[in-house]
């Protein structure tokens, strides 16, 4: 009763397959979804917590998102619901005052910049920190390391800035050495021009060390036999990193950039609010902090969900986009083709 | 965590050390000049004159207790002593909560003790009414308040602040809120003294789309914000107050020493409004020139006030970390590592009492406000009310009875067994009496917080026998500087403007804090006001125009 009628299915090659997996006889359609369900139905019943909450908290409250067709408000009525029912319909017009808006497309640009600045600057350090402590042999000195670089992750945004602060201000430790020693101070921590950058600089401290361990988990599973075949025929250590550990991360490089491309207009929240008023929302304004100043502050909430949706479609195409990249590259990228 | 949440100054939090502010604007019966009100009347415009006497309650003064100092110039009255608790007068004598319970959404400046602490027990049974206390951090209270009001949840009282009357909140104000009117206006209020005692004005401000919908926390009509400096540093060192902002220019540059981590001033942006004679903020920001209404943004005095503390942050006499916005100014000024800086006039208490703990001879002091070349500074009057309290219109009359029972006891007046018990819990537990001083105990200081002081207050006061000499200084300055001020249009009026300007004034925050600190120019705002003006300013000042024709130019 095994695999016999079924062999151009590669489902039903599956490794576990071995024996008693009820496969009657059909059609090269494949199996109906019945089986399927009940094959995988463990499986299926693991991913059911996950599957309600992103129900409940993202695909039900996707309904919401009427109200940027709308001036809505949200007191008229009793509950939110009703309000909707009671707002006025306006069409597109919020998507038509964001055109217009100068802050929206202020907001926009520095959206993107950031991103760019940290796609360069931020997105090949883990990489490299992960060559370095795969390099580490004893794995006391490797846990060690593993740990100094990880500790950061877990300090929030707010203790950050504070030690950024401390360290660069006007007022911070470094000012004050150069003082001592008769120069003038320098305040990193309310340049503008240097804002970009100085967020930027400020994730890589807190959030290099955490990105780590997805690479390090690649280059735990490339078998040390290819690098002692490679040591034997001769290949130096660079060859080796070459030949070997970067092709084996390549598939997790190409995955990451996709879900980083997908991410491209979020580019982070809390710490960028947080500085706001050290550099000004002509440098820091992004679409997020935006979204909440219009909406969760001023009560724009039509104009603030209309903002949103733009910034969901955009990020929705960016994402396919950079699928479709890494498909012509070989990749998988987040689904296969 | 949000932009506001450290304690740098903020529009949200400068109210926030307010434990024992109160108001006293000299609250007679107000005179009846205009009539009815004007335009869309539940969500825009105002009350006045005829219609609003109608939806007062009447004013009857408290007699129970005699200030150290009285209030003069619109200052608050001031208590210098604490009486043993024998000798509390006494403004509840008979519990008039029936023990039911209520929820109160409130802003709390510090952390919430928990249910059940024993300060909460101690209140809800001597008012006779439980209260489920939904506290929200008060620097992103407005954040939290926008959702509330919108869910179907709504508690059964919520604290509002004015200073968080933005965008839709005066709109949900009007249609989620009773109206206490059948319960408060004229002689019904008799049925509760201590309401009866807080002055008329407060009350006015507290009408919210005809109705009278709020419970007010009275403020003093002097100014808030002070600025402070030391004067045994300013002693030992031989520095002269200023009395014009050259002279605080030169002192500043006097005082700055960035190698000894000394720095001359935090943010004076708001003390420049007041020496440069800047109008107040929405809806006290117009003035009449010849005929025409002048917005604050649009005067002259606004932009120089601007150029001005710009120049003390292109000097480099602001303290970085104040520049950032990630530093106490309140901490770097009892440090020493800040030598002048302006804040609410309470932040003189709040120092004061945590520095003496280490340093009995520290003082501080808030100078007197001059106007910017010497001469005679221009004030205006301050809100009579700021903070209210609305109760839900889901809330039955039994519900809406104990909340006015409990408003009843909060508002009890300095010098009360009932104020007693709520500024400073129960004696020998949050609190002990010696020698007139009354000094909290641990339990006292983590769980004796500004909770029940928004239910509604009593007629400004300033009681600090702690530090009678801080009492004496912060109203002394009040009565100094209310001299000077002047009550600008539409005075006591709570005016609610059409929903369609909600965001016309967004800008401007960020503007200034873009200005002084450098990054944008005085000539950005002027193009800013111009663009205020096409975008609905201009609009704004005939709808104004209009509401002044019909309403007169203060509410009684």
């Amino acid at each position: 009763m095994v695999d016999t009628e079924s062999r151009a299915e590669p489902q039903a090659r599956h490794p576990a397959t071995g024996r008693k997996r009820p496969e009657p006889a059909k059609p090269a359609g494949g199996i109906t979804l019945r089986h399927r369900l009940r094959r995988d139905r463990t499986l299926i019943l693991m991913t059911l917590p996950a599957i309600v909450l992103l129900l409940v908290f993202a695909y039900v409250p996707l309904a919401g998102n009427v109200v940027a067709f709308q001036e809505y408000d949200p007191y008229i009525a009793d509950n939110a619901f009703q309000a909707i029912l009671q707002s006025p319909w306006v069409g597109l017009d919020q998507f038509r005052q964001m055109m217009d808006d100068r802050l929206f497309w202020a907001a926009l640009r520095n959206t993107l910049a950031i991103f760019l600045i940290q796609l360069t600057l931020f997105f090949p350090v883990p990489v490299l920190l992960a060559l370095f402590i795969n390099s580490f042999v004893r794995p006391r000195v490797r846990a060690v390391a593993q740990a100094i670089l990880y500790l950061p992750h877990f300090f929030s945004w707010v203790l950050v800035v504070t030690v950024f602060q401390q360290m660069f201000g006007g007022a911070g430790l470094i000012s004050q050495t150069l003082r001592d020693h008769g120069h003038d101070g320098i305040d990193l921590m309310t340049d503008p021009g240097l804002f970009k950058f100085l967020i930027t600089f400020e994730m890589i401290w807190k959030d290099a060390g955490w990105g780590v361990i997805v690479f390090l988990a690649a280059l735990a599973s490339v078998s040390p036999d290819l690098y002692e075949a490679s040591a034997m025929d001769g290949a130096n250590r660079w060859r080796r990193i070459w030949h070997i550990t970067l092709p084996a991360l390549r598939p997790v490089v190409a995955l990451l950039l996709v879900l980083q491309v997908g991410n491209a207009l979020t580019v982070g929240f809390e710490q960028i609010l947080l500085q706001r008023t050290a550099v000004g929302p002509g440098a820091s304004e992004v679409l997020d902090t935006y979204v909440w100043n219009v909406g969760i502050t001023n009560g724009g909430f039509s104009y603030a969900a209309a903002v949103g949706i733009v910034k969901g479609i955009v990020g929705l195409l960016l994402v396919l986009a950079a699928n479709k990249v890494a498909h012509l590259m070989g990749e998988q990228g987040v689904y296969r083709k | 965590m949000t932009p506001n949440s450290s304690s740098s100054p903020s529009r949200r939090s400068f109210l926030a050390s307010t434990a024992v502010v109160v108001a006293a604007v000299g609250g007679g019966v107000p005179l009846l000049t205009a009539c009815g009100g004007s335009g869309d009347e539940k969500n825009e415009g105002t009350t006045t004159g005829r219609k609003l006497k109608g939806l007062l309650p009447a004013y009857v003064p408290s007699e129970a207790v005699t200030p150290d100092i009285p209030a003069r110039n619109g200052s608050a009255i001031g208590f210098t002593t604490a009486r043993p608790a024998g000798q509390l007068a006494v403004s509840v004598p008979e519990k008039l909560g029936k023990g039911g319970e209520v929820s109160i959404m409130a802003p709390l400046w510090g952390t919430s003790p928990g249910t059940g602490n024993a300060y909460w027990t101690a209140m809800d049974e001597a008012a006779g009414v439980k209260v489920k206390w939904q506290n929200q951090d008060g620097n992103v209270y407005g954040q939290k308040l926008g959702a509330v009001l919108a869910s179907s949840n709504v508690p059964d009282a919520v604290v509002v602040p004015s200073w968080e009357l933005n965008g839709k909140i005066p709109s949900a104000i009007t249609n989620k809120f009773a109206d206490l009117g059948p319960y408060l206006a004229g002689d019904k209020v008799k049925a509760y003294p201590n309401l009866a005692a807080i002055p008329t004005g407060a009350w006015q401000r507290a009408v919210f789309g005809g109705k009278l919908r709020g419970l007010p926390f009275p403020a003093e009509s002097t100014p808030n914000i002070a600025p402070f400096y030391r004067p045994d540093v300013f002693e030992e060192r031989g520095y002269q107050v200023p009395a014009t902002t050259q002279e605080f220019y030169d002192l500043c540059k006097e005082m700055n020493a960035p190698r000894s981590k000394v720095w001359a001033c935090g943010d004076m942006t708001w003390s420049a409004f007041a020496f440069f004679g800047v109008l107040a903020e929405k809806p006290h920001y117009w003035k009449l020139v010849d005929g025409k209404l002048v917005n604050r943004y649009e005067t002259d005095e606004y932009l120089e006030a601007l150029e001005w503390s710009r120049s003390l942050y292109s000097a480099g006499f602001v303290h970085p970390d104040v520049k950032a916005e990630r530093g106490d100014q309140k901490n770097l000024f009892s440090s020493g590592r800040l030598m002048m800086y302006n804040a609410d006039i309470s932040d003189w208490y709040g120092a004061t009492a945590v520095q003496r703990l280490a340093d009995p001879k520290f003082t501080m002091a808030a100078m007197d406000i001059f106007a910017h070349d010497g001469g005679e500074p221009t004030l205006y009057a301050a809100p009579p009310s700021n903070i209210w309290c609305f109760v839900s219109e889901k809330a039955d009359k039994r519900k809406i009875e104990e909340i006015l029972a409990l408003a009843n006891f909060t508002a009890a007046p300095y010098g009360s067994r009932e104020q007693r018990l709520k500024a400073y819990g129960v004696e020998g537990v949050h609190h002990t009496v010696k020698d007139g001083v009354i000094a909290k105990t641990e339990d006292g200081n983590n769980q004796v917080f500004a909770t029940y002081e928004y239910i509604a207050g009593p007629a400004a006061f300033r009681a600090f026998p702690d530090h009678p000499d801080v009492a004496k200084g912060m109203v002394e300055w009040q009565q100094r500087q209310g001299a000077h001020t002047r009550k600008p249009l539409f005075y006591g009026m709570q005016v609610q403007e059409p929903a369609r300007y909600a965001e016309l004034n967004a800008q401007f925050e960020d503007l200034e804090k873009d200005i002084v600190r450098g990054r944008k120019k005085v000539s950005d705002m002027q193009q800013n006001v111009s663009d205020w003006r096409t975008r609905g300013g201009d609009k704004l000042r005939d709808w104004y125009k209009k509401l002044l024709d019909e309403t007169g130019d203060s509410a009684s």
